[in-house]
């Protein structure tokens, strides 16, 4: 698997398709493992989508203490395997995003697996099939490397943030020119 | 006990040693000072042993995992404190029931799983017991007069019963009971997972369908062994023993080391309730930020230094910890952050501010000229 999962939490307009996509995954059990929230709604009516970040080393893998989550070899960190799993909910809490949810019911943790049945085959989770404004999209790493490079280049002038006072004077004059053998 | 530990090459191998030797002495109890060893059953007796050795490592290894060690821990401390006994004895005792015993949560996910697994997770302790107990030479049979069976249990003699009662029978045929539990469970279980489409996408052949054809190879062959002496006078018996024999010591040697493992770390369930829920399901802490109850102080703790043991460093510029926030909150600290928009935005009623790591284009000042002689001075130099 070479594809990576693209988010722009500005980009999401709260339609809650992803989570609707999500449920019908196989292997879901018809719960959604993705949010759609607020950012601040006091504030405006902004929502962004979250997604688990698939780790490298998954904290909530560490603070499992029945060794029950796992990592595929291209990646992708499983729900708690439901056979080791003693229910005691140490992942939610270990999890640096708050990613893993829990049924009490069924004394299971399951979290975003980011459709293994169809992205190992590279094809888009579910979430990003069906995302109508690209807040998540399931892109090639060159696109995703393009995407950051413009992002970075539209805000970052010679290391400085700007701060609210003086950003206009950061906004370069060109976007998207790449200026570097000039 | 550190002296005894360096002894040893490690300290998995100093458990491993007395699992053995309490093992051999209590064959040479049970056995009556090895006056009632069954030869027949030497080659199950050497798996056993190997089974033994391969649980008491593996247990070992899982223990010393440092989420592992922490939660061990405070269930030990737990156990030990007199104003903890009564709801001590309440986990263990709901946890043996419930989750043990009547396996309630898998019936939760559907009737047909927790079916299924109750049947192999039962035929299998069953068989486990019966194969052990005559393995070692913990229970045995003794003919007391033509019609009467005495059972000896480490070497004390206890019940007796009537050659042919219906107790009798159904000891004799304890094994075939189970196995058939076994049976009808691995065969729903098999059904299951070729057909379900849901379970094939982590399924793995080697973790979790090589166990149901060890199991399955196990019972068949076991009752096999049953059809041959009782309905077709002993037809093949001698070779289809070996078959199971093999079968049998092949499912020994490979139980701790697979899927099956997932028995002996069960029990550790019981730490749920009696470490982090006082009351069941209900959680007490409050959320730093938004003050939900989401856990528990106790296992925040233990997050924590499980966390910090690991080099994960989750600390926030104001001292708090993630797992201070609830997962809500924990989500919209991330968004927040990578927005940039984590500190107050002064007046709701003023211009939009576009502080999130994206710049309208369109919006630039030319520099002044300056600015353009410094740069291209460097460019000369």
């Amino acid at each position: 698997m070479n594809k990576i999962m693209y988010l722009e939490f500005e980009r999401c307009i709260g339609c809650r398709a992803c989570q609707a996509a999500c449920r019908e995954c196989g292997d879901h059990d018809a719960k959604e493992r993705n949010f759609v929230e607020y950012v601040d709604f006091m504030e405006s009516r902004q929502t962004y989508p979250m997604l688990c970040m698939q780790c490298k080393d998954p904290a909530c893998a560490r603070v499992c203490p029945a060794n029950a989550i796992q990592i595929t070899d291209d990646g992708v960190v499983l729900s708690a395997m439901e056979e080791k799993c003693i229910g005691c909910r140490n992942c939610t809490f270990g999890c640096p995003f708050g990613i893993p949810k829990f049924d009490f019911e069924e004394n299971k943790m399951y979290k975003c697996d980011m459709c293994y049945d169809r992205s190992q085959h590279d094809i888009a989770p579910m979430c990003a099939s069906v995302c109508p404004s690209e807040a998540i999209r399931f892109i090639d790493f060159d696109e995703m490397q393009a995407l950051r490079r413009q992002r970075s280049q539209m805000n970052l002038v010679e290391g400085k943030k700007p701060t609210e006072q003086d950003k206009w004077q950061y906004v370069p004059e060109f976007f998207g020119v790449y200026t570097s053998d000039e | 006990m550190s002296k005894l530990e360096r002894s040893f090459y490690s300290k998995v191998s100093m458990y491993s040693f007395f699992v053995v030797l309490i093992l051999v002495l209590s064959i040479w109890i049970g056995t009556g000072q090895f006056t009632h060893i069954d030869l027949m059953l030497f080659g199950y007796l050497i798996a056993s042993f190997v089974f033994a050795i391969g649980i008491t490592i593996r247990m070992c290894s899982w223990a010393l995992r440092p989420a592992t060690h922490q939660v061990l821990k405070r269930s030990f401390a737990n156990m030990k404190k007199k104003t903890h006994a009564k709801r001590n004895l309440i986990s263990i005792l709901r946890t043996a029931f419930e989750n043990i015993f009547l396996q309630k949560f898998i019936f939760k996910r559907g009737i047909y799983r927790g079916i299924t697994h109750w049947l192999i997770a039962w035929g299998c302790i069953g068989s486990f017991a019966i194969t052990f107990g005559l393995v070692f030479g913990w229970m045995h049979f003794k003919l007391v007069d033509p019609h009467t069976y005495q059972i000896i249990v480490m070497d004390i003699p206890t019940l007796k019963m009537p050659a042919h009662g219906i107790l009798a029978e159904l000891i004799y045929n304890g094994l075939n009971i189970t196995a058939m539990m076994v049976l009808i469970g691995v065969t729903m279980a098999l059904i299951r997972r070729s057909k379900s489409q849901d379970v094939k996408v982590t399924q793995r052949v080697e973790f979790d369908l090589l166990p149901l054809y060890v199991l399955l190879a196990v019972t068949v062959t076991g009752l096999v062994l049953t059809l041959s002496y009782k309905f077709l006078g002993g037809f093949l018996h001698p070779q289809l023993s070996l078959i199971h024999q093999i079968t049998v010591v092949m499912f020994l040697v490979y139980f701790p080391f697979g899927k099956l493992f997932h028995l002996p770390i069960r029990p550790l369930a019981t730490a749920v309730p009696m470490d982090y829920q006082g009351q069941i399901q209900r959680d007490t802490r409050a959320c730093k930020r938004c003050s939900t109850l989401y856990s528990d102080d106790d296992q925040i703790e233990d997050v924590k230094a499980i966390l910090g043991v690991q080099s994960f460093d989750l600390q926030l510029a104001d001292g708090t910890y993630l797992a201070d926030y609830c997962p809500a909150c924990r989500r919209r600290l991330r968004v927040m952050k990578q927005l940039n928009m984590e500190n107050d935005k002064g007046n709701p009623y003023g211009p939009i501010q576009t502080m999130n790591d994206v710049q309208v284009p369109g919006f630039g000042r030319k520099r002044s000229e300056s600015y353009y002689e410094e740069k291209r001075g460097d460019e000369n130099d």
